[in-house]
């Protein structure tokens, strides 16, 4: 009986946990929708034509889904590589460097070692990958030895990532060929090309590595010992402490992983899209910060950012049809997609609140069960 | 005040409650944890709104929105945790709110010394006004707090569990104080749940319970069985502890010295031993090295020099996690800080420590279910209330949440077990139960080390206990031979000579 | 290198400082009282573009500094009303701002002039530039000091100001003591909330100060992401400053000079790589001082055991 009992009960909680997880996205995403409305009202445009044009030249018309979809592919990515860090607590803001750094490594590689190519291409990965980890392990180890705080640190290292790959493709490893104007390496040779998907649109093999790394995301915090360790250390380092997590590895760790996996997000844009590294190419389009947006909007759950990147960029999508279409600037998409993480911040923020009160209230709560009933 | 009720969500932390105090006396309000006192005195104190119920103050009908109000009034409270900006000196602290000034907006720094001279004088409570608060003992720390109360020209005092860190000594002294204050017409009220010092201060006590006033009485009309009857609402049976044999040394540290950094030791050439199957209690007031001893022995942080070894194995200077798994479990003094996570699951909770025990994890790999299993038995074995495992860990009860982390550091069955503050802020069922999960243990012939600022804990539990004084161990004594006067002395710094040691 | 060469250094390095430096105090405020905003980047650069909206169609110098500040200031109140009210978490508030105002700021260009990356116009007015009568034909130090705007000299004396604020008066010392210890100062009817609100909106008007003078000093435009970094350089010099005005005068100083050396050196090694300079030497202050500190840290974290 008791089992049942208790089954049923977790059952109901788990749900209920589930849509209570869900409703605070979604408000925000509401209240979002609703400021983008407000914009799109002060830009003179009636809100509905527009968000209607939006939408279906984001997910409704196929092409339009296939470039949401390749262009989620490294939000997606960068989501993971950012929750990676921030669910261990260690605000590593420095996705886009990480993801600068072991993609154009990735690109040098592939382009000037000799050898067959699909070797050299899994060479290329595997070197990306690496040059990332390690880029994303400098604030870390500066961290460690000096308690330098990795805010600032991975910030600044993002510029500098950039800038030097900028000098890169500026002089040395310019491809001659282009125009004086097309900052860019030659193009890599089409064996290392990741396949495309489907006949029409660019939509490429890259989606597939986003999956994997989501599957990985999944499988290194929900079964993995690493996992629960770097997510207390997250909540609570004292207590991760306290209980024999290997802390310094667990920070390493996390870092090199989160470095790697953002250099995947690059990777997937040089061989599945760009087939070349462009100066600019990963910073313009921002996709290392909308990764981060999602990851905080989905509160870092890893199938939440999967969902939330899709969307995130079929915004991006739809907005820049719709600057191409009715004038609007493509930037609408920013301000809605920042208008939802600011709002899941405060809807957080008052759940925090009630549940504290409730806490308070719960010190005294054992002893006085009865008056409560009587009240 | 009268009619005072606080609601907090559905809950009643002060239910239709009354309270009257005279001049020049001393009202000592007693109640266990959770009774209510402390949210009555905030009420008093304008940090918390009532719900319902009204303050007079001379007959007139007061509103107070904000302590400011309250010291409009001239009420004033010593809290039981001190609100004092510890980088900031006495004087700094004694004039804040009405800083003497110069120019108008200048704070007049030498003023502000000079008056918290003459206040000193006043009142016979001497301090240095030009030291660095974070410097000064506890003792002196509670000295500012009164005196800031006074300067405020407060007619009321407040104070909210005033001894609870104190030595013996110390609340001798603070015993004296208050009586002085009312001696020279201010109103006292004094919170506490130690009845020996109602009965040497107050002149009347007041009773709650669950929230409720209960009664009041004249002191001289009661007693302390009477007292402490009203307060639980029934008899307490003190714990029996039956003598035991011990079996070989288990923990053992020898001259362990921990430098602060800045050529203080914090942890000055300690010396002790626990035994296999006894209790051992570390006696002292805060601030003189007990959170360091215990980081020094679980690895928490790494000793400047000596040695501590375990059940015979070097353990100086081993990782946290070698350390446990050379056999020390620790419930620490501190549950929120280093005992859980408030977002942390219950799971989370349970499996710390426990994450690489072969039915839990294997290369790294978790095994969920065993997880569930695990923790559900240490839930149910230690009746720890909860409405289901993914239940956060900052949603349970102060009780309930130290209950689990006592349950998952018993259930390591390492052979030393480190008790800091086992039973801090939970209530009375909860501190019997933990109790006896403690002696358990010792029954089952493995150490227990206890440190508690509870001297009556400690003496209640302890087969020997140890007074840390300085980083150093002042003296150890059997069951039979401590007594809270000797052990206060040795807390304090001094030395006992043979006539004192004959008391 | 000749003394002239050093002189334009120093006066690169001057310009350079003063958003730093405002953006530093502005920091440094806000830590002083318990409040980590990383939105700086964000009240800077919407200062900047606000001062330049109002410059386009004001023509007034006056209008444009003030419209800076306020815009500013309504971020700084944001990140008050969210974060220090609310207890968001200042991470999510701080970035979702940083990139929430650069997206707004090139969508108000393009929409309200239609322009995509960067605004030049000659109608815009820049800072009148102020020479001293007398400094001005010194030799060395007159080249330093050459061209400077007003709120180049300002910034030094509101960090003055604000020392003074802090560590002299009453009100400076109960806002210090909202950052010791919140509680106690609301246990003795100091409204803790409202100081820390206070503050931060104050960091906004900093801020937005310093984002004024980025885009109305040296040169009079608005270019999409002009602060690049920059409020993260002045958290950064904030906290080698020990969040005292005086001493962040120096350390910004030293940002200041990594930014003019870098200028400097844009005529012998590529723009790229100088470029870099500034945000390398971030990184390694703050390795130095930590070094440095590192023992009176410990020791400060053994005292909260």
């Amino acid at each position: 009986m008791k089992k049942v009992k208790m089954s049923e009960n977790k059952l109901a909680s788990s749900l209920l946990r589930g849509l209570k997880a869900l409703r605070q996205p979604a408000l925000a995403t509401v209240f979002g929708l609703f400021v983008g409305a407000l914009v799109i009202l002060a830009c003179g445009e009636s809100p509905f034509p527009v968000y209607k044009e939006m939408f279906t030249k984001s997910f409704i018309q196929p092409f339009y889904l296939f470039s949401t979809l390749t262009r989620a592919t490294p939000i997606i990515i960068c989501a993971m590589a950012t929750a990676m860090a921030w669910r261990a607590g260690y605000i590593n803001i420095g996705v886009e460097g990480q993801m600068i750094a072991g993609s154009f490594a990735a690109t040098a590689a592939a382009l000037y070692i000799p050898g067959p190519p699909v070797l050299v291409a899994i060479l290329a990965w595997l070197i990306g990958m690496i040059v990332g980890a390690l880029y994303a392990l400098i604030p870390a180890i500066l961290n460690w030895k000096y308690q330098v705080t990795m805010v600032i640190t991975t910030l600044m290292l993002n510029y500098v990532a950039n800038y030097i790959t900028s000098y890169f493709v500026t002089y040395p490893l310019k491809d001659p060929s282009g125009d004086g104007l097309s900052l860019q390496t030659v193009q890599l040779s089409k064996e290392m090309w990741l396949p495309r998907l489907s006949t029409t649109s660019t939509f490429n093999a890259g989606f597939i590595v986003a999956i994997a790394v989501v599957v990985f995301m999944l499988f290194i915090t929900k079964r993995t010992v690493f996992g629960y360790e770097s997510k207390m250390g997250g909540f609570n380092p004292s207590f991760a402490r306290y209980g024999g997590a290997k802390q310094v590895k667990v920070m390493l760790v996390t870092m090199a992983l989160s470095g790697a996996i953002a250099s995947l997000g690059g990777m997937t844009e040089v061989f599945g899209l760009k087939y070349r590294f462009a100066d600019g190419m990963l910073t313009t389009p921002s996709y290392a910060w909308t990764g981060l947006m999602a990851a905080l909007i989905a509160d870092l759950n890893p199938v939440g950012m999967l969902v939330v990147s899709i969307f995130l960029s079929g915004l991006q999508i739809g907005g820049s049809a719709i600057q191409r279409s009715m004038g609007i600037p493509l930037e609408i998409a920013t301000i809605i997609q920042c208008c939802i993480t600011l709002f899941v911040s405060v809807k957080l923020v008052i759940r925090f609140k009630k549940h504290k009160k409730g806490n308070k209230s719960g010190i005294v709560s054992s002893q006085e069960g009865k008056e409560v009933s009587e009240a | 005040m009268k009619h005072i009720t606080k609601v907090y969500g559905n809950l009643y932390a002060n239910d239709d409650v009354h309270l009257s105090l005279n001049q020049g006396e001393i009202l000592a309000v007693i109640g266990e944890n959770g009774a209510g006192k402390s949210t009555l005195m905030k009420i008093l104190y304008g940090l918390e709104q009532p719900t319902e119920g009204e303050i007079y103050i001379n007959g007139q009908l007061q509103r107070f929105r904000s302590p400011h109000d309250a010291m409009a009034k001239k009420i004033g409270m010593v809290q039981q945790h001190f609100m004092l900006f510890k980088t900031c000196t006495v004087a700094e602290n004694i004039v804040y709110g009405s800083e003497p000034r110069k120019k108008k907006i200048f704070f007049d720094r030498e003023k502000a010394v000079k008056i918290t001279e003459e206040l000193c004088e006043k009142y016979g409570l001497y301090i240095d006004p030009r030291r660095i608060v974070g410097d000064c003992p506890v003792g002196l720390q509670q000295r500012v707090e009164i005196l800031k109360v006074l300067y405020q020209n407060a007619d009321i005092i407040i104070f909210d569990e005033p001894s609870a860190v104190l030595t013996p000594q110390e609340v001798h002294e603070l015993l004296n104080t208050m009586k002085k204050l009312a001696g020279m017409g201010k109103s006292i009220i004094i919170i506490t749940h130690k009845l020996h010092e109602v009965m040497e201060v107050a002149d009347r006590v007041m009773v709650m319970r669950q929230g409720k006033y209960v009664t009041e009485m004249n002191k001289k009309d009661t007693n302390i069985e009477e007292m402490s009857y009203l307060m639980v609402g029934r008899r307490i049976v003190t714990t029996k502890v039956e003598p035991q044999e011990t079996t070989g040394v288990v923990l053992d540290i020898d001259n362990l010295v921990l430098n602060s950094g800045e050529g203080k030791n914090i942890l000055d050439g300690f010396n002790m031993h626990v035994d296999a199957g006894e209790i051992v209690g570390v006696a002292g007031v805060s601030g003189n090295g007990q959170p360091e001893l215990i980081q020094c022995i679980t690895g928490l942080m790494k000793p400047t020099s000596g040695r501590i070894s375990l059940a015979g194995e070097d353990i100086t200077g081993k990782t946290v996690g070698e350390i446990r798994e050379a056999g020390c479990a620790c419930i620490p003094e501190d549950r929120y800080l280093w005992g859980c996570a408030t977002q942390a699951t219950l799971v989370e909770t349970a499996v710390m420590a426990h994450q690489y025990k072969p039915e839990l994890s294997r290369r790294g790999l978790i095994n969920v279910r065993n997880m569930q299993k695990f923790t559900n038995k240490l839930l149910n074995d230690y009746d720890v209330r909860h409405s289901g495992l993914s239940q956060k860990a900052g949603e349970l009860s102060g009780g309930n949440i130290q209950k689990l982390i006592v349950a998952r550091e018993i259930e390591q069955n390492s052979t030393l077990l480190i008790a800091a503050e086992p039973t801090r802020g939970v209530d009375i069922g909860a501190m019997e139960f933990i109790h006896n999960r403690l002696l358990e243990k010792r029954k089952k012939g493995d150490a227990v080390l206890l440190i508690s600022s509870e001297l009556t804990e400690i003496m209640s539990l302890s087969d020997r206990i140890y007074v840390i004084y300085n980083g150093k161990a002042a003296g150890e004594f059997t069951r039979a031979e401590a007594t809270e006067e000797k052990l206060g002395i040795l807390m304090m710094g001094g030395t006992l000579n043979e006539e004192s040691k004959n008391v | 290198m000749n003394s002239a060469y050093i002189a334009s250094i120093l006066n690169s390095t001057l310009r350079s400082t003063t958003p730093i430096l405002l953006a530093a105090l502005g920091s440094a405020i806000c830590s002083r009282v318990g409040v980590f905003n990383i939105a700086l980047e964000a009240q800077m650069l919407i200062g900047s573009f606000f001062s330049i909206v109002v410059n386009y169609f004001t023509g007034s110098v006056l209008l444009s500094v003030m419209a800076g500040m306020l815009a500013g200031s309504l971020v700084g109140l944001i990140v008050a009303i969210l974060q220090v009210k609310y207890k968001a978490a200042d991470m999510v508030i701080g970035t979702s701002l940083n990139l929430l105002v650069n997206g707004a700021t090139s969508f108000l260009l393009y929409l309200i002039f239609g322009l995509r990356g960067r605004l030049v116009d000659n109608r815009l007015v820049s800072l009148s530039k102020i020479n001293l009568p007398l400094i001005k034909d010194i030799p060395f130090l007159g080249r330093v000091l050459e061209n400077l705007t007003i709120i180049d000299y300002l910034a030094y004396v509101i960090a003055i100001l604000l020392f003074i604020y802090l560590f002299k008066t009453v009100s400076g010392f109960r806002t210090l003591s909202v950052g010791i210890s919140k509680e106690a100062a609301e246990s003795l009817g100091t409204k803790g909330t409202r100081v820390q609100m206070r503050m931060v909106v104050l960091s906004g008007a900093l801020c937005g100060l310093g984002g004024t003078v980025l885009s109305m000093g040296q040169v009079t435009m608005f270019t999409e992401n002009m602060t690049s970094g920059r409020g993260f350089i002045a958290m950064a010099a904030a906290s080698l400053g020990q969040n005292h005005p005086i001493i962040t005068i120096v350390s910004s100083l030293f940002f200041g000079l990594c930014q003019g050396i870098g200028l400097a050196l844009q005529n012998v090694i590529k723009s790229q790589l100088t470029m870099t300079l500034p945000y390398i030497a971030t990184i390694v202050a703050l390795v130095v001082f930590s070094r440095r500190s590192m023992k009176s840290k410990k020791a400060a974290k053994l005292e909260k055991m």
